[in-house]
């Protein structure tokens, strides 16, 4: 695997990249450091059960056509908050330097895995944002349109003491290229004392795009992070969305959305770690079906030795419209203080035969009632989503493709 | 069932639970495993040609493999050593495949079986005993009447001999092939004892048929294989055992249960495990259900070092059923790594799972379980529900269930839950004049109650008992 990247892969771009951004020592460092580490490291790990049965192929994707580390073109828009820098990393390494030495790849390893490593070593696009102590940065926007075969995005969150920010990312695909595409994003974020940062992302790329994502948080004492991972778009997404609730009394809510069809498949993951007293989780997944599409959840509930009056949740539901669709799932939990109030749950299933059998007694049609179940299904996950924006877009999407 | 626990508590359960004997048998086999010590092992059976040949590309197979240890979280088997393991050793008596009579065996093996109670169930009217001493079946007991239906009740290495053709037809062959995993393949070189049940057609055996098997020589593994047919519309319970005295040097029991359940019959294999603290479990189990069958497993993982056991069904025909019921218990030292699996590879097939796990002083339970459900497997439907009870802080309970779905027309449900043993449960029992260890004592047998009143009254006093035993041992 990394043979054949280093094939089109060399420090001389990585060192053009880092210079374009204008970056100092330490981050060309560590992307260096980072590409030097792919020979060494695992793609990102995959269920596999007796067989074996891998759930995920990461392993047959030809990276080598996908990544063209100088070829990026993207359009991004960012919509600011009053008191809070949101800026690209060229404006953000120059005004806050120090602040992203401290805090870039705390979050996430940059060498967590081949694909992380390869995200640290080529991102030439991204954000950062930072909310100083006490600001409240209300309805933050990103928004990424994808112009060319691949793009690697880095987003940094910062916020400080008493800080709170919602922030909304949103990724299409602009130009569209010919032939597959390649989308790595990483988010980190870190979320001070008694911050709450709220972070929803509505990924809708084109259908031939294979998407990697990790975004993670770590939530200091009485901090919140809270997470919203709608996925619509792409031909196949990895996506781990997770939170170390590092501080006492602190929080995380992992809400995710997901819509497959044709051949589509996401892996997708959500993960929370307590570390602390008196911590809170609740992970929160719906998942559509349709046509040949696939879909991997792996939950996992981490309770550590020293989490005392921990309360853990996770629920994931998949609802199946097509005979030939595929649902695996995994809620894992993780216990190792018996102070602990955990559960989980998982179903899978198709439309309540009941349901539309009431509603096509009313005179629905079959069609319009199943449509009208599905954008049912959903209610849960859309009311536990406080930016307008982001609900309103992804019940928008819902309803466009049961239209299809 | 208050007269069952009075005899109980008549013995001393110490001493019923933790003993051992001097060692006096006849023949001991070289340490290690090679192809010559399994030809001895054959030869010394008497075994057909194919029976060895089996064998010796089971041993193959083990030694190409590698020790799995790429499993989530799974149990540390770095100490199992194999080549340490006397694989094989023959009771001190003089008949070849076991005593007929109760009173011809040694006296020393009836002390043994007295105190784990084997004549009291006899008593009670079991229908058959199968009790293995160390590496072989030394007693075995059928009532008559089944006889006179067809049913057989033997053990393994007879079954080789005087059936030899149903034998060869289904032993490791369509339900676990020595490919399977590992241990399956170390168990296929070097099994020895266990059971066989063939329940003809039409057959019900109402009674339960019960094996004890035992370990007790140092450094020896246990490697039984249990086969049970079970012809169209028959039905069998078949209970097994494990109760073995404690021992410092460290013991393998890897086992193998292949169930072949026919169309409309009916097999519940139950069994509770109490392994000595040093062990490792190591099992493979398998039933294969044909339209309409039934097939239950209810397990109780007590004893061993680490347990790794995932007993598992195949739905194989329309309208099969499995459920399973699993109680697991980690005290120190213990990883209890255990679950279930069921395959529905046809439509109208359902599966439940149980599973309750207790984990304290240090302990690990873990439930890992896997439900497939195939393209085709129209209107089939599975529940899984796992709790698990934590005491203390320094334990750990782990939940690992996967879920793989391929059909649509499908009713999927997985909940599992997680909680400690409620400090206001126990004030309010000492309030009312408990101890802190008898209110503990009596949470615990609430948790587990739903799964103890689907147990045979005897199974259930047993592991009652035995749960008892491991809260006295560290609640004091």
């Amino acid at each position: 695997m990394s043979t054949q990247l280093h094939a089109n892969l060399t420090e001389e771009q990585v060192q053009q990249i880092s210079g374009e951004l204008d970056e100092p020592e330490w981050l060309l460092e560590t992307r260096l450091d980072a590409l030097a580490a792919l020979d060494d490291l695992d793609m990102p790990d995959v269920i596999t059960t007796p067989g074996p049965r891998h759930w995920t192929n990461l392993v047959d994707l030809d990276y080598e056509s996908l990544v063209d580390p100088l070829e990026f073109a993207q359009e991004k828009d960012r919509v600011e908050a009053e008191g809070a820098d949101v800026l690209s990393w060229s404006d953000a390494l120059a005004e806050h330097g120090d602040l992203i030495e401290e805090h870039f790849g705390s979050v996430v390893d940059p060498q967590r895995d081949f694909l992380t490593a390869l995200s640290t070593a080529l991102f030439s696009a991204g954000t950062v944002v930072y909310v100083p102590e006490g600001v409240a940065a209300e309805d933050v926007k990103i928004r990424t349109r994808m112009n060319s075969r691949s793009l690697f995005n880095y987003t940094l969150v910062i916020a400080e003491e008493s800080a709170s920010a919602t922030i909304l990312e949103r990724q299409t695909t602009g130009t569209n290229i010919d032939g597959d595409q390649y989308y790595s994003g990483i988010v980190e974020v870190v979320a001070g004392e008694n911050a709450s940062v709220q972070y929803g992302a509505l990924q809708n790329l084109a259908e031939d795009t294979y998407n990697f994502s990790v975004k993670r948080g770590h939530a200091g004492k009485h901090g919140s992070v809270d997470w919203i991972e709608g996925n619509i778009g792409s031909r196949l997404t990895k996506s781990s969305v997770e939170t170390r609730l590092l501080g006492e009394g602190s929080e995380s809510r992992i809400v995710g959305a997901f819509f497959g069809h044709e051949d589509q498949h996401f892996d997708i993951n959500s993960r929370v770690w307590h570390e602390h007293e008196h911590t809170t989780a609740d992970l929160v997944t719906r998942g559509v079906l349709d046509d040949e599409a696939r879909s991997v959840y792996e939950g996992v509930q981490d309770v550590g030795r020293d989490a005392w009056d921990t309360s853990s949740y996770q629920r994931e539901n998949t609802l199946m419209l097509s005979d030939d669709a595929e649902a695996d799932a995994s809620p894992k939990l993780i216990i190792n203080n018996h102070d602990t109030e955990a559960s989980h749950s998982a179903t899978v299933g198709q439309v309540d035969a009941e349901e539309l059998f009431y509603m096509t007694s009313r005179g629905v049609g079959e069609e319009h009632a199943t449509n009208m179940l599905v954008e049912g299904f959903f209610v849960p996950v859309l009311e536990e989503v406080a930016v307008d924006e982001l609900r309103d877009d992804l019940r928008e999407l819902v309803a466009e493709r049961l239209r299809e | 069932m208050s007269s069952d626990q009075d005899h109980l508590k008549e013995t001393d359960t110490e001493a019923r639970f933790e003993f051992k004997k001097e060692e006096n048998s006849a023949f001991e086999a070289e340490k290690g495993l090679t192809e010559e010590t399994v030809r001895i092992i054959s030869e010394d059976k008497d075994e057909p040609e194919w029976m060895l040949e089996r064998r010796l590309r089971a041993l193959e197979q083990f030694q190409e493999m590698p020790m799995p240890t790429d499993w989530p979280g799974q149990p540390d088997l770095s100490e199992v050593e194999i080549e340490e393991i006397v694989p094989y050793i023959r009771p001190d008596i003089e008949t070849r495949g076991g005593a007929e009579e109760w009173e011809d065996l040694p006296e020393e093996i009836q002390d043994t079986f007295d105190k784990l109670g084997i004549p009291e169930a006899e008593k009670n009217a079991l229908s058959g005993v199968g009790a293995q001493y160390e590496s072989e079946i030394v007693y075995q007991n059928m009532q008559e009447r089944w006889e006179e239906k067809g049913v057989i009740f033997c053990d393994m290495d007879r079954a080789v001999q005087e059936h030899e053709e149903i034998v060869k037809e289904h032993f490791m062959t369509k339900c676990v092939p020595p490919s399977d995993n590992k241990f399956a393949a170390l168990h296929g070189a070097i099994w020895s004892g266990g059971s066989f049940v063939y329940i003809p057609e039409d057959t019900t055996v109402n009674m339960p048929v019960q094996a004890y098997f035992r370990m007790n020589s140092e450094g020896m593994g246990q490697f039984e294989h249990t086969l049970i047919i079970a012809e169209e519309n028959s039905e069998v319970h078949y209970i097994e055992g494990c109760s073995a005295p404690k021992y410092s040097a460290f013991n393998l029991h890897s086992g193998g249960v292949e169930v072949f359940v026919r169309e409309n019959a009916h097999v519940q294999y139950s069994t509770v495990q109490n392994w000595s603290k040093n062990t490792y479990n190591l099992n493979t189990k398998r039933a294969i259900c044909e339209a309409d069958g039934t097939m239950e497993w209810v397990s109780g993982s007590m004893g061993s070092k680490a347990t790794m056991l995932y007993p598992s069904t195949i739905l194989k025909g329309p309208g099969a059923t499995d459920n399973h019921i699993t109680i697991a218990m980690a005290g120190e030292g213990q990883d209890i790594d255990t679950g279930a699996k069921v395959y529905h590879n046809a439509p109208d097939t359902k599966s439940t799972i149980e599973s309750k796990s207790i984990a304290k002083d240090g302990g690990r339970t873990n439930y890992r379980g896997l439900v497939h459900m195939a393209d085709g497997a129209e209107n089939a439907s599975t529940s899984v529900e796992c709790d698990a009870l934590m005491f203390d802080n320094d334990s750990t309970s782990d939940t690992m269930p996967y879920m793989e779905i391929q059909e649509n027309k499908v009713d999927v449900a997985h909940e599992a839950t997680v909680g400690k043993i409620g400090d206001e449960d126990v004030f309010y029992l000492q309030s009312r004049g408990l101890d802190d260890d008898d209110a503990k004592q009596m949470i615990v047998a609430g948790f587990i109650e739903p799964i103890t009143e689907e147990l045979p009254i005897e199974y259930a006093v047993e592991l009652n008992r035995l749960i008892e035993l491991e809260m006295e041992g560290s609640l004091g």
